[in-house]
């Protein structure tokens, strides 16, 4: 019996681990796969490494290009008018101070006289806008030609009952009596185009403010004299340092152009080097000959300049010492106790002033022309400048630290005011607040992130500004440095709105910190008899505290990186804050590190050092929010608590 | 005999300072998690009641359809002797100075404050679509690489702190980069390479240089999708580890590999979440200012992105060259500069002298552009909610 020959099968074995892999170019498709999610993933990397490499490519000429700037500026001798011209610049703020004194003084006498005069001269003007309409028309026929007696009569009737209405409606200030306000109201009645002379009152008006303020001048006669002289001493020494100026001025744009042109030259025969066309060749090379341009002979011209360095410290001798006089014969009995101050100031200001002067003068004989000017003087202007002036018939200056104050003082503010809110808030609602309120609290703050940023700018410009301004005003909140506040626009108004756009970041980072806290550290404290407070503040909070400082932290970077907020409300003045103002500098305007880009790039050209500077402050930019961040994560893993 | 003294309940919690203490600052927590809460309700009222009067009227249609459908424009304010004030356009003011003749008396003109905002409208919408597209794509395969595929190593800790930081990258230094890198350097199809371009690449027909896109919807989109990658990534890998591990390995058990667990298992119950999520990326998209200034935003603009004029074909031009035509025309919108409504607010706001009719404007397109965004946010936010019920394991 043949038994039936089973048909030979492969061993289940070999079945099962049989390879049955297709490969694409002798890859495994599933590695493709993997790869391309792979490289998916990468792109973070990439774009951050292209966002340093775009920056620094647009910006890192910056340093070169501000080098040959500063040193076409020290060449051409506009450094050396500066070493004058910049203390010089001092004795406009002495006499600014001089000048409030003086008017402060005389104030003391003229100040009720010239209120009336105001106040009168205001209401006539508010009559005279109520009445612009009827009074345009009769202006209009009246010069006519020819004249249409009846029509400039029907214009003239509708302007008389016009003005009198007006006089009536006026809001009277109680300065005036009651004689006084009827005949006002007569006289604005009476008001026509054609009668050019001011009403009879308001001349006495003006005629009295007149004599009280020639009888304050006579009274403090040596104040308003020392004035007077202080301001005109400086006017010879101007002289000679605008003379340099437009010398050296002169130089700096012959050579400037000489440069433009040998770069042109340059690229023109470069161009022909490579151009295959005999044609084109020779007219390249024809336009190459006709762009060479003479060069500048600075050394002849500083020469010019330097030339008169006696001169200009003869003439700053003679300042300083006329300054010295002045100083020195500055009355003691200024009008009021603030006169008083700033006559004292301005006596303190002036030595020190002079002493400055002199000192510049002596640094003129040590100047040198032909110095080269350091890369790392260039960092250090760039970095410790203080000033960023640009589209200047002068200089163009890139100082950083003008922008640098303001964002750091802004950013200061709103982490002041949004870490309180913002952690008082997470704990309020991880501890205490039931899960209707949560269901309340937690969508509307994380609402405020969907606000657009540009949205709460305007905010700021329509809103918050008017009303700090307002509240400034009121007289019972008066000890508050700063106010009554000049500028609606200013550091703490931006500092508020970007408070308010920090606090969703920071409130849900915290309120992660706090959940994160080891439920057995609760309980180890209830157990204790700990009352719920007293678990809150000693234990959940203590052990949450990395992730609300490296939420604070969070909360910095994004508040420092803002743009639209600070561009709109901030005020946008480039300089310093003057914190000689004491804590009143946060209601100054300022501009920022993020502003200054957003407002000025659109408006440059490409490669220009001003367009570089730019770069170079975007630069700093995205080191500070890489530094903010590895901080934060920093923070976050030292005082991590070991987990229970 | 003296009463004695009611004792009280000993386990009652006393009064005493402690008690009070506690309430009162219970009370200050209270009192200062509502003041945020209070602050932003007064921002919205106030907008809402400034600026819904500009966008809604009383009658039929019931709404500002001028507004809503009319691009930016100049206004003009004609007073005459009576003190009338006549609101026209350019176009009208001459016809209604005709008109009034010797009544005439004053012409005010206030920039971008008349007409619409539907070309800022458009140009948003434009922007969010391009970068919502680049940003999902790369987002959302990272996404998948983070959570299905990566194994702790270098590499992902270097992904994921590169995410930490591009999220913390100051917008403005987004729109240095797009600059840089969208406007002046990406590669592009040119017959001739202009003079900026860093390299070019011939290939006969035609040459690659990159020479940059201009400032073009292209360009703002791109820079936008990379400010948004990170809520992107973050967004979407939450919502592929939301699917449960038991499902991969379901799926594995049965012999699929790795790609069809994803395609099949994973994907399909992650992607409700990662479009609503999605949604956030877009009203932070369309909020953002700062990456389209010197990318794609125009201060004025009178025509809509697809409004170009081309030059008509002739008569008998084949079907071929119809259908050329309308594909450069489509194309065309991506390579035009656009306005968009955060940088029209930011120009209301900033570059106009404030008056009467400019704040009629600001509050009109503020209020329009908030309810469009909170409206995203709000309808992300229920969205998740419904699907988080619906999806429960």
């Amino acid at each position: 019996m043949n038994s039936p020959t089973t048909p030979s099968r492969p061993p289940l074995r070999s079945v099962l681990l049989r390879s049955r892999k297709r490969t694409i170019l002798g890859v495994d498709p599933q590695k493709l796969i993997k790869y391309f999610f792979g490289s998916n993933a990468s792109v973070a990397i990439i774009v951050l490494v292209l966002i340093m490499v775009f920056l620094l490519r647009e910006g890192i000429d910056f340093l070169p290009t501000y080098q040959r700037e500063l040193q076409t500026y020290r060449r051409a001798g506009l450094e050396f008018c500066d070493i004058i011209d910049q203390p010089l610049q001092r004795n406009q703020a002495l006499s600014s101070s001089l000048r409030q004194a003086v008017s402060a003084s005389l104030e003391t006498l003229s100040k009720t006289a010239r209120d009336w005069r105001d106040a009168a001269f205001l209401l006539k003007r508010q009559v005279e806008d109520k009445t612009a309409r009827p009074r345009e028309s009769l202006t209009q026929a009246l010069e006519k030609t020819p004249p249409a007696p009846e029509q400039i009569e029907v214009f003239r009737r509708e302007l008389g009952e016009a003005s009198a209405a007006a006089a009536k409606a006026l809001d009277y200030p109680a300065v005036f009596g009651t004689a006084e306000r009827e005949q006002l109201q007569r006289e604005f009645a009476a008001l026509t185009p054609e009668v050019t002379d001011l009403p009879p009152l308001l001349q006495t008006l003006a005629a009295e403010f007149s004599a009280k303020d020639r009888e304050a001048r006579t009274k403090f006669a040596s104040l308003v004299q020392a004035q007077e002289e202080f301001e005109e001493a400086t006017e010879p020494l101007q002289e000679v340092v605008d003379e340099l100026k437009a010398k050296a001025l002169e130089t700096k744009e012959k050579a400037v152009e000489f440069d433009v042109l040998e770069t042109n030259r340059l690229r023109l025969l470069e161009a022909a080097a490579t151009e295959t066309d005999a044609k084109e060749k020779a007219s390249l090379t024809k336009e190459a000959a006709e762009s060479v341009s003479e060069a500048v002979n600075l050394e002849k011209s500083i020469q010019e300049i330097t030339g008169r360095t006696a001169e200009l410290r003869e003439q700053v001798e003679k300042y300083a010492v006329v300054i010295e006089k002045a100083a020195a014969v500055l009355p003691q009995d200024a009008g009021t106790g603030a006169a008083r101050a700033l006559v004292n100031e301005v006596r303190e200001g002036i030595p020190a002033h002079a002493r400055e002067m002199r000192a510049a003068a002596a640094t003129l004989e040590g100047w040198r022309w032909d110095k080269p000017v350091s890369i790392f003087s260039v960092i250090g202007a760039f970095f410790f400048g203080t000033q960023w002036i640009t589209n200047s018939s002068w200089q163009d200056f890139f100082g950083f630290v003008p922008l640098l104050s303001g964002s750091l003082v802004i950013a200061a503010i709103a982490i002041l005011i949004a870490t309180p809110v913002s952690v008082v808030a997470a704990i309020y609602t991880n501890q205490f607040a039931s899960e209707r309120e949560k269901e309340m609290i937690k969508p509307v703050i994380e609402f405020i992130q969907a606000i657009p940023s540009v949205v709460l700018g305007f905010i700021g410009i329509s809103l918050v500004g008017n009303l700090i301004k307002d509240v400034s005003e009121w007289s019972w909140l008066q000890w508050v440095p700063g106010f009554p506040i000049q500028e609606r626009l200013n550091m703490f108004n931006a500092g508020c709105l970007l408070a308010f756009m920090a606090v969703p970041t920071m409130f849900s980072l915290s309120e992660d910190a706090l959940n994160n806290v080891p439920r057995a550290y609760i309980d180890a404290s209830d157990a204790l008899g700990a009352t719920k407070l007293q678990t809150v503040f000693r234990v959940i909070v203590p052990a949450g505290i990395s992730g609300i400082l490296s939420a604070i932290l969070l909360g910095l970077g994004r508040v420092v990186g803002e743009t639209m907020v600070v561009l709109l409300v901030a005020g946008n003045r480039i300089a310093i804050p003057d914190f000689s103002a004491g804590p009143g500098v946060i209601f100054h305007p300022a501009h920022t590190l993020t502003g200054i880009i957003a407002q000025e790039l659109g408006e440059v050209s490409r490669g220009s050092s001003h367009w570089q500077a730019l770069f170079m402050v975007g630069i700093v930019l995205f080191a500070i929010s890489l530094l903010v961040n590895w901080c934060a994560r920093a923070v976050a893993r030292r005082f991590e608590p070991h987990k229970a | 005999m003296n009463p004695v003294p009611i004792n009280d309940n000993p386990f009652a919690g006393d009064n005493s300072g402690i008690q009070q203490r506690e309430t009162a600052a219970r009370w200050a927590l209270r009192i200062g998690s509502y003041i945020v809460v209070i602050i932003t309700l007064a921002i919205m009222l106030h907008i809402f009641v400034k600026g819904a009067p500009v966008v809604f009227r009383t009658q039929w249609p019931f709404v500002n359809t001028q507004f809503l459908t009319e691009l930016p424009a100049t206004l003009h304010v004609i007073e005459d002797q009576q003190g009338n004030h006549i609101e026209t356009d350019v176009n009208g003011a001459d016809a209604v100075k005709k008109k009034l003749g010797d009544n005439f008396r004053a012409e005010k003109t206030i920039s971008y404050s008349g007409g619409g905002i539907l070309g800022p409208i458009v140009g948003t919408a434009l922007l969010v679509v391009v970068s919502v597209g680049v940003a999902l794509f790369l987002g959302v395969a990272c996404a998948i690489y983070l959570s299905e595929y990566a194994r702790h190593g270098k590499f992902l800790e270097m992904v994921r702190l590169a995410i930490l930081n591009l999220a913390g990258v100051p917008s403005v230094v987004f729109g240095l980069f797009g600059l840089g890198a969208f406007v002046l350097t990406a590669p592009r199809f040119v017959d001739v390479p202009a003079e900026r371009s860093v390299f070019s690449i011939p290939f006969g027909f035609t040459t690659l240089s990159f020479e940059g896109w201009d400032t073009c919807v292209l360009s703002g989109g791109f820079t936008l999708a990379f400010v948004i990658l990170p809520v992107i990534i973050t967004a979407s890998e939450q919502c592929l580890q939301a699917v449960p591990q038991g499902f991969r390995e379901t799926s594995m058990a049965l012999g699929a590999t790795r790609w069809q667990t994803i395609r099949y298992s994973v994907l399909p119950f992650a992607t409700p979440g990662i479009l609503t999520s999605s949604i956030l990326g877009i009203a932070r998209a369309a909020g953002e200012t700062a990456p389209i200034m010197f990318t794609a935003a125009l201060a004025f603009k009178d025509k809509l992105p697809w409004q170009k004029d081309l030059p008509p074909l002739p008569a008998d031009a084949s079907i071929f060259a119809h259908w050329e035509q309308s594909v450069s025309r489509f194309l065309g919108i991506f390579t035009e500069s656009v306005q968009a409504l955060p940088y029209h607010i930011y120009t209301l706001a900033a570059k106009i002298p404030q008056n009467e009719y400019a704040e009629r404007a600001q509050y009109g397109s503020v209020f329009v552009f908030l309810v469009l965004v909170a409206s995203l946010a709000a309808s992300s936010v229920l969205l998740r909610k419904r699907l988080r019920a619906k999806y429960r394991w």
